[in-house]
């Protein structure tokens, strides 16, 4: 009670006055809530709610018309003996491990080069980004199913130097590098952010390196490499737990079988044919969790390996 | 003056009057008995094409038309979506009153009391030929009722034929007959046409070839009736085929999605269901195509039947359960009917429809198919086992496995009966 002496000397105006500022305030964040509401509703009802009852149903047998029967641990045991779940996982680790690096080296190098001053840069930026907005999108997938077909453009393109492969999409040793290919080609959102990373490297330093006759290899390893480091851990971050989900792309180029050959079998798809296609919500949930831990064990993984590699500015290491 | 808490509230008033409103809206509708002006609502569903969708609702029209009572509402998907949709729906126990079915699912959702017994509600089953029926019954209880039948056949293109100069099959023949055909025509096809897809992939003919040898597919009890030997045989039939010209890739199969092969002119035969014949003339602007039964070893046995292309059934929790069963007598019983959809969905199966329409073109070859065929006819295959989709989609993905080269027919045969096993397993 150090500071009565200013309040007491406006103590008949400023009770009610702080009572209006409080009640503003409580009406403020009354409203606050109110406009949180749809998204608070949306959380817990879509998101919180089912993933606790997903959990819960991946220790049980549930068809979906009568209720879950408790089996234990069961389906996560069955897992491992299902050669399609095998199948699956193997497609899936196999796309992660060659398509998100690929995809993050296309859009460093697409980010530096648009890095430089030239003219037209704001057109090359927004014509690079556009694949990545509607990368996502149902259509693409049905153009890249036309385009590496038999006789599609990249089947001619091919053939016109020699190399006769005929249709990608019913190759089963195709489907993997075509659907690389189409991740890499959305690169647009790790670029931009590559890009955004790029401008905050000081000139100096590049000038610096210059006058000690640093070349072009060596500014990129000891400057580029090091000062983006953070921005390439967060797009390696967010690309591989991306990877981990693909889902769309695969479900249509295989017209959701998963084919050739179970050659695009991925993990979500498989899920997906498990639950709604089986009817099996148990086994599918069970898998949902097992990759929900997955997902969580490497993103621990990079975490703690980060402070080998990423430099934050500012810090000592 | 509207202040900024006025204002939500105001809004969150709206929005929950609104929503008692649609809540009121509905029940009214479905408190039986309706009239005229406040006709009973009947929600109805149905899988299929625009051409389906476009002879569907004209039927519908005509029903509300002649039952201005009643008013159905229609509302259709593909088929992988459909099932789907209905499996949520039947979860949160909001099915349609009226549902187009299939006989792969009435098992499932019959045995777990979705479905309504038609045996004594207004639906008139004595038009139907007693063979017929039991397809669509499940514990004694008439839960489907067929709108059409349907048979296996073999179509061919003639004019392809001659092109490459290949005779027309006669219509009897042995497996040897029919492999010698496919061989040829792959042959003198010469990379233009192949003989025809793995018929050995379509789990339908395996159940017709199973018949041939007096084999049942499913036993009473809910399990297989056929041996790992049975299906090694019948994979095992086309082996010598598989990578020749007889028989066209997997890989090209699968860029033809969601075409046929036989559809987009690159075979000259197809086995499969007597009608498809419409959409096969419409895929591949062929000017005639022609059927003739399956091969068999036994000539007097072709282990050919009439299977229900399609049933309705009904929701157990429908409310309006009267009109939900007038509208099923007049969708499987009544000419003008018959007329609208005339063989798209399979010959009729009623005799009062199939009888009342007139067929002619393509739609008089369909029937003139069925009745030549009429005196090998066994009885119709009972709803299959629960769990049957799923058996009968890995019956064509290791099939095609198998024609990828990437497994062996026995592997093939055990990786097929693990599955089946788990299903019936998990069904039981």
């Amino acid at each position: 009670m150090t500071h009565t002496q200013a309040p007491t000397r406006r103590a008949k105006s400023a009770p009610p006055q702080r009572n209006e500022k409080l009640k503003l305030r409580r009406a403020e964040s009354r409203a606050g809530y109110a406009f949180l509401l749809p998204w608070l509703l949306g959380f817990f009802v879509l998101t919180a709610g089912p993933m606790i009852a997903s959990l819960y149903l991946s220790f049980t047998n549930y068809n979906l018309f009568e209720a879950p029967k408790w089996i234990g641990v069961d389906n996560y045991v069955n897992l491992l003996s299902d050669e399609r779940f095998i199948q699956s996982v193997k497609v899936t680790l196999t796309y992660v491990v060659f398509g998100t690096p690929t995809k993050l080296l296309a859009a460093l190098a697409i980010a530096m080069l648009l890095n430089s001053k030239r003219r037209g840069q704001g057109f090359y930026r927004s014509a690079f980004y556009v694949p990545s907005l509607i990368g996502a999108s149902v259509s693409i997938a049905i153009v890249w199913k036309a385009m590496f077909g038999d006789a599609g453009p990249v089947d001619q393109f091919l053939s016109f130097f020699g190399i006769g492969l005929g249709g990608w999409v019913g190759n089963p040793n195709m489907t993997m590098p075509m659907m690389i290919l189409l991740t890499v080609w959305q690169f647009g959102a790790p670029m931009i952010i590559f890009l955004a990373g790029l401008k905050q490297v000081p000139a100096e330093l590049y000038e610096a390196a210059e006058m000690d006759g640093a070349g072009w290899g060596r500014k990129f390893a000891s400057i580029t490499w090091p000062m983006l480091s953070p921005v390439i851990f967060f797009n390696l971050l967010m690309e591989t737990i991306n990877a981990f989900q693909v889902f769309a792309s695969a479900f249509i180029i295989s017209g959701g079988t998963g084919g050739p050959a179970g050659s695009t079998m991925f993990y979500t798809l498989y899920l997906y044919l498990r639950g709604f296609g089986d009817f099996r919500m148990g086994y599918a949930s069970a898998m949902a969790w097992l990759l929900l831990i997955v997902i969580g064990i490497i993103t621990l993984i990079f975490f703690k390996t980060s402070d080998k590699w990423v430099h934050y500015s500012g810090d000592e290491k | 003056m509207i202040s900024r808490r006025n204002f939500i509230t105001s809004i969150a008033t709206g929005v929950a009057a609104a929503a008692m409103l649609s809540a009121c809206g509905k029940s009214g509708g479905s408190a039986g008995g309706g009239t005229v002006e406040n006709p009973t609502v009947l929600n109805y569903t149905w899988w299929g094409n625009d051409d389906r969708a476009e002879r569907t609702n004209k039927a519908i029209a005509l029903f509300n038309e002649k039952n201005p009572t009643i008013k159905v509402v229609g509302t259709f998907t593909d088929w992988a979506g459909y099932w789907q949709k209905r499996a949520t729906e039947a979860a949160g126990g909001g099915l349609p009153d009226v549902m187009q079915w299939d006989l792969s699912y009435l098992r499932d959702y019959a045995k777990r009391n979705q479905l309504l017994d038609l045996s004594d509600v207004g639906v008139d089953l004595s038009t139907f030929d007693k063979t017929l029926l039991p397809s669509g019954r499940v514990n004694d209880k008439q839960y489907g009722v067929p709108t059409s039948t349907n048979a296996f056949a073999i179509y061919y293109d003639p004019a392809k034929l001659k092109e490459i100069g290949v005779a027309e099959p006669t219509g009897t023949w042995t497996y040897a007959e029919y492999k010698k055909f496919l061989t040829e025509a792959g042959e003198k096809g010469a990379g233009k046409y192949n003989g025809s897809t793995d018929f050995t992939g379509i789990w339908w003919q395996f159940n017709i070839w199973l018949r041939q040898n007096k084999i049942e597919a499913f036993t009473s009890d809910g399990k297989l009736g056929f041996t790992k030997d049975d299906l090694r045989k019948w994979w095992n039939l086309a082996a010598d085929l598989r990578g020749t010209p007889a028989i066209i890739s997997s890989d090209k199969v699968t860029q033809l999605l969601p075409k046929s092969p036989f559809g987009s002119n690159k075979t000259v035969s197809e086995a499969t269901w007597d009608n498809f014949m419409a959409g096969y003339l419409a895929d591949s602007g062929a000017s005639e195509l022609k059927m003739v039964p399956v091969p068999s070893d036994d000539p007097d046995n072709l282990g050919l039947f009439l299977k229900p292309s399609m049933l309705m059934v009904a929701s157990a929790k429908t409310k309006n359960a009267d009109a939900a069963a007038k509208f099923i007598d007049f969708m499987v019983n009544a000419p003008e009917v018959g007329e609208i959809f005339k063989t798209s969905r399979g010959v009729p199966a009623s005799k009062t429809q199939r009888d009342g329409t007139t067929f002619d073109g393509v739609d008089a070859q369909v029937v003139a198919y069925e009745d030549s065929i009429s005196k090998y006819l066994s009885d119709a295959p009972e709803p299959p086992i629960v769990g049957f989709g799923t058996l009968e989609t890995e019956f064509l993905r290791i099939q095609e496995e198998l024609n990828y080269g990437k497994v062996t027919v026995d592997q093939a045969v055990d990786q097929w009966f693990t599955s089946a096993e788990d299903v019936i397993k998990q069904n039981a």
